[in-house]
């Protein structure tokens, strides 16, 4: 018979990729996209940390925690979709890992939990979030949204396609046309790689990650010391270690006084709460009942984890918190990091784009979790990560790229799915505002300016209407100019330039608005830009730097574009 | 919605788009459709009876859109001259942009659902209106889609994905633009059915029906890379549309092709066998940014008619004009 952990887990895991792989659609799905990573603890505390504040969407993680009071580390063994998949992959890996433990049994390894966490928090500390290092939310969001999900839609495009011909002669129309877009990422086999090595973990442990790595499970361990429900034993065991030998977390018994199991202690810390245990035991001596604490028998813990000493285990934690904090200060002196000051010297990488309405840059980095929900929910496929071009602590973070697909002045997917407020929802008014950079047009690439060709698809393509085609003394053709007034950046020229590889017209991340607070379509008033979609401009525009000497619409014979003689 | 049937007779007693008709009101529709026609017909035609029996080279119908569209095919033989029983059409509209039907710069619904009606009277036994669409596909076919939601059936699609398109040899030269991705479906046609909008276009002055058949290939940005107006009549050369009905009930007379600009309503169809001569029709009919344009000012029409795709010189023409 399937447990119902087995059930809690199956559902979760399904509605997290669910509700993930229909993130382009997320408006209008029941169960937020990003809801799952919302409970990650230290997403939230991470965050928090790092960015100076608590983010109101974070705040459900808190209550993860809070309930790890009386539950324990249950989101560990019922939510967590990393959990769940190691599970699974576990199971996977079993034959293997018995094969490895019969040849030779290691001695028993050290949780690194406590030390991931604290590197993580000591980052934080100096603003660098490097959460998205070892979260496990962030880490199975970007295995299920970046690998899993394409690789779903290519299979799916595949069968379409193999079953065209068929549909085509059945008549059956909507499915002869059927179309999956299978999305494309960039550094793909880094976040597989990373997983794998996750998973791999399996051969030497089940749940080797939870055991031994998870900073979050570090974070529900300091708050499940003693949880009121919690695993008791009763008299009846017979102590014949059925339990100690199957736990997944290797959370029962330990080498007591007189070096025998002690199936009738437990390691609360790490005790998942997953029941295993009460439903082997031979003779029903397990439970996990809520019972005040005076009516305990006898002591039911292991409290010290391991036999070191505490303090050797103090300085490492101590060295583990203040490496995290070098890694950010030596982060902070490079010279592609976005956190120096403004102005004069510091280096903004042209292909940064950030999403529309992503906030400022440096709060920008302090929240993003690189979860890659953004990605995965982006419909044009151009959100991708970014590699090492803005340092180390910009690694993966999304980045608008014009090249692969154009960014929809209607569509705001990256908002609704991002669930540390990195980049906030827009509704579409504001999002249309919401300027991500500025087009450039280089002349000596430009098929109608330096090849005299009839090419006009910037202008044809513009949702903004920010290409304008003028008749030019000396031009045998049409040629476009940039009214960067009417620019927000959306890449639909970039896409669509026939000009390879370097395009002639190239948006950068020029004049973006980046709002900690406030209106875009206000900002975007006050700076004289007139971002509207498919609107005619109404009066003169009026905006600093402005070119007074516009060139007539009409050529010297009184013809509009395209006409001759 | 902004799509919204016209009161014109052939429309009024059945309004189309909220519902769906089923087959014997469907038939029903179609026999009224085709008294009405008969009785326009004979009544409007009559000052022009010296013609009668003769096919126009170009037939010009003003009127409301539906029953100009059908009159402007019928002054031409009707439907059956171009599609025979069983064939399979393709009928390209421009359906490229997502408020394309506000700007005028995608072929008004209307026009394109009474292309089908009429193509499916002449017994075709399979028609798909297809485009590879600029801008998003699904905003961009929306309003085209609805109209032609009363046929019950799937046949508006943007075919913007690679593998519903085959390299194709355009012709024998080994010089420049002689081979392309071309639309599956349009290649295995009977029929193929320009219904382009009446547009300006900043590059190529107009885009009418020989620059739509642009939307039938894959790359087109090549096309700009080797020289507009050769590559336009090269393809169009090789697709060759059998019969071109040009929506010119709303003209988008600047700012084309995307708008937004100058909509002049003109309320007129026009429709020919030879798609240089309908191009050309339209450039002398419509205003173009305020002004009025002979054909030849047309590079791709002049080229056009110059390799002997078709005629420009619509003066030399028979040309058959109604009002419906």
């Amino acid at each position: 018979m399937i447990s119902s952990q087995r059930i809690i887990q199956g559902l979760s895991l399904t509605v997290f990729v669910a509700a993930l792989c229909q993130a382009p659609r997320a408006l209008l799905s029941l169960w937020p996209a990003d809801g799952f990573i919302r409970l990650d603890p230290l997403v939230f505390l991470g965050t928090a940390l790092a960015d100076r504040q608590f983010a109101p969407l974070l705040w459900v993680a808190a209550a993860v925690l809070l309930l790890a009071l009386v539950l324990g580390r249950f989101f560990c063994a019922y939510l967590c979709p990393l959990g769940t998949t190691l599970d699974i992959t576990d199971r996977l890996l079993c034959a293997q890992r018995k094969a490895r433990l019969k040849k030779r049994a290691g001695p028993p390894l050290r949780s690194y939990q406590n030390h991931v966490l604290l590197y993580i928090l000591g980052a934080a500390v100096l603003g660098i979030s490097l959460v998205f290092f070892a979260s496990p939310l962030s880490l199975i969001t970007r295995f299920y949204g970046l690998i899993i999900y394409p690789l779903g839609a290519f299979l799916a495009d595949m069968g379409l396609t193999a079953l065209r011909p068929a549909a085509d002669r059945l008549d059956l129309t909507t499915l002869a046309y059927a179309v999956v877009k299978a999305p494309r990422y960039d550094l793909q086999w880094l976040t597989l790689l990373l997983l794998l090595g996750i998973f791999a973990g399996g051969l030497w442990s089940p749940r080797f990650w939870c055991r031994y790595l998870c900073p979050s499970g570090a974070l529900l361990a300091l708050f499940a010391i003693k949880p009121l429900v919690r695993r008791r034993v009763s008299g009846d065991c017979t102590k014949c270690g059925l339990c100690v030998e199957k736990c997944p977390m290797g959370a029962i018994g330990g080498p007591g006084a007189d070096g025998s199991e002690h199936p009738d202690l437990t390691r609360h810390k790490e005790c998942i709460a997953c029941l295993s245990c009460v439903r082997i035991c031979p003779v029903q001596a397990v439970s996990f009942d809520l019972k005040p604490p005076w009516e305990i028998p006898g002591p039911d813990a292991i409290l010290p984890d391991t036999g070191e000493s505490a303090a050797g285990e103090r300085r490492r934690l101590l060295a583990a918190g203040l490496s995290g904090a070098a890694t950010a200060m030596v982060s902070l002196t490079g010279l592609k990091s976005p956190h120096a000051e403004p102005g004069p010297g510091s280096i903004v990488h042209p292909s940064v784009i950030r999403p529309p309405g992503a906030v400022p840059e440096n709060d920008f980095l302090a929240r993003c979790i690189r979860c890659g929900a953004c990605l995965t929910a982006c419909p044009t496929n151009t959100l991708q990560p970014l590699g090492l071009a803005a340092g180390l602590t910009a690694f993966f973070s999304p980045v608008v790229t014009p090249r692969r697909g154009p960014c929809d002045p209607g569509c705001h997917a990256c908002g609704a799915v991002c669930p540390t407020g990195a980049i906030p929802w827009l509704p579409p008014a504001e999002r249309r505002s919401a300027k991500v950079g500025t087009a450039r047009l280089d002349r000596r690439k430009c098929l109608a300016w330096e090849f005299d060709k009839k090419c006009l698809i910037c202008d044809e393509v513009c949702p903004y209407d920010a290409v304008e085609f003028r008749v030019v003394p000396g031009q045998p053709v049409p040629v476009p100019f940039i009214r960067e007034y009417k620019c927000a950046g959306c890449g639909y020229c970039e896409h669509h330039c026939p000009v390879r590889a370097v395009p002639a017209i190239v948006v950068t991340p020029m004049l973006a608005l980046r709002l900690a607070e406030g209106s875009h379509r206000e900002m975007a008033r006050e700076m004289g830009y007139s971002l509207e979609v498919g609107k005619k401009m109404d009066g003169p525009p009026n905006y600093p730097g402005q070119d007074a000497s516009t060139p007539p619409e009409l050529d010297e014979n009184g013809l509009p574009p395209g006409f001759t003689e | 919605m902004r799509f919204h049937p016209s009161p014109d007779p052939l429309t009024e007693t059945v309004s189309f788009v909220d519902r769906k008709l089923n087959r014997r009101q469907f038939l029903k529709f179609q026999f009224k459709g085709a008294l009405w026609l008969a009785a326009g017909a004979a009544l409007l035609s009559r000052p022009l009876a010296l013609q009668a029996g003769a096919v126009p080279d170009i037939s010009v119908v003003k009127g409301d859109t539906g029953a100009a569209t059908r009159a402007a095919v019928a002054q031409l033989g009707g439907m059956q001259a171009f599609v025979k029983p069983g064939d399979r059409v393709v009928i390209k509209p421009n359906m490229s942009f997502g408020n394309g039907t506000a700007n005028a710069s995608n072929t008004t619904p209307e026009v394109v659902r009474e292309l089908v009606a009429m193509t499916k009277e002449a017994g075709a036994a399979r028609v798909r209106v297809l485009d590879n669409t600029l801008s998003q596909p699904g905003p961009s076919i929306a309003d085209i889609k609805a109209a032609c939601g009363i046929f019950n059936e799937d046949i508006v699609h943007a075919l913007n994905d690679y593998s519903f398109y085959q390299p194709t040899k355009l012709n024998d030269s080994w010089l420049g633009f002689n081979k392309t991705d071309v639309m599956q479906d349009v290649l295995k046609a009977d029929c193929l059915i320009a219904a382009p909008t009446a547009k300006s276009h900043s590059s190529t002055g107009v885009s009418l029906s020989m620059k739509g058949m642009m939307g039938l290939v894959h790359d087109r940005w090549t096309m700009h890379q080797q020289g507009l107006d050769k590559a336009i009549v090269t393809l169009a050369a090789f697709l060759k549309p059998k019969l071109v009905v040009v929506d010119a009930t709303r003209v988008l007379s600047t700012n084309g092709p995307r708008g937004p600009g100058k909509i002049i309503p003109m309320n007129t169809v026009i429709a020919s066998a030879d798609m240089v001569a309908a191009d050309a029709k339209t450039v002398e009919m419509c205003t173009w940014y305020g002004k009025r344009f002979k054909p030849r000012q047309i590079k791709h029409i002049r080229l056009a008619h110059e390799a002997g795709l078709g005629r420009m010189d619509i003066e030399n023409l028979t040309i058959k004009q109604t009002e419906v």
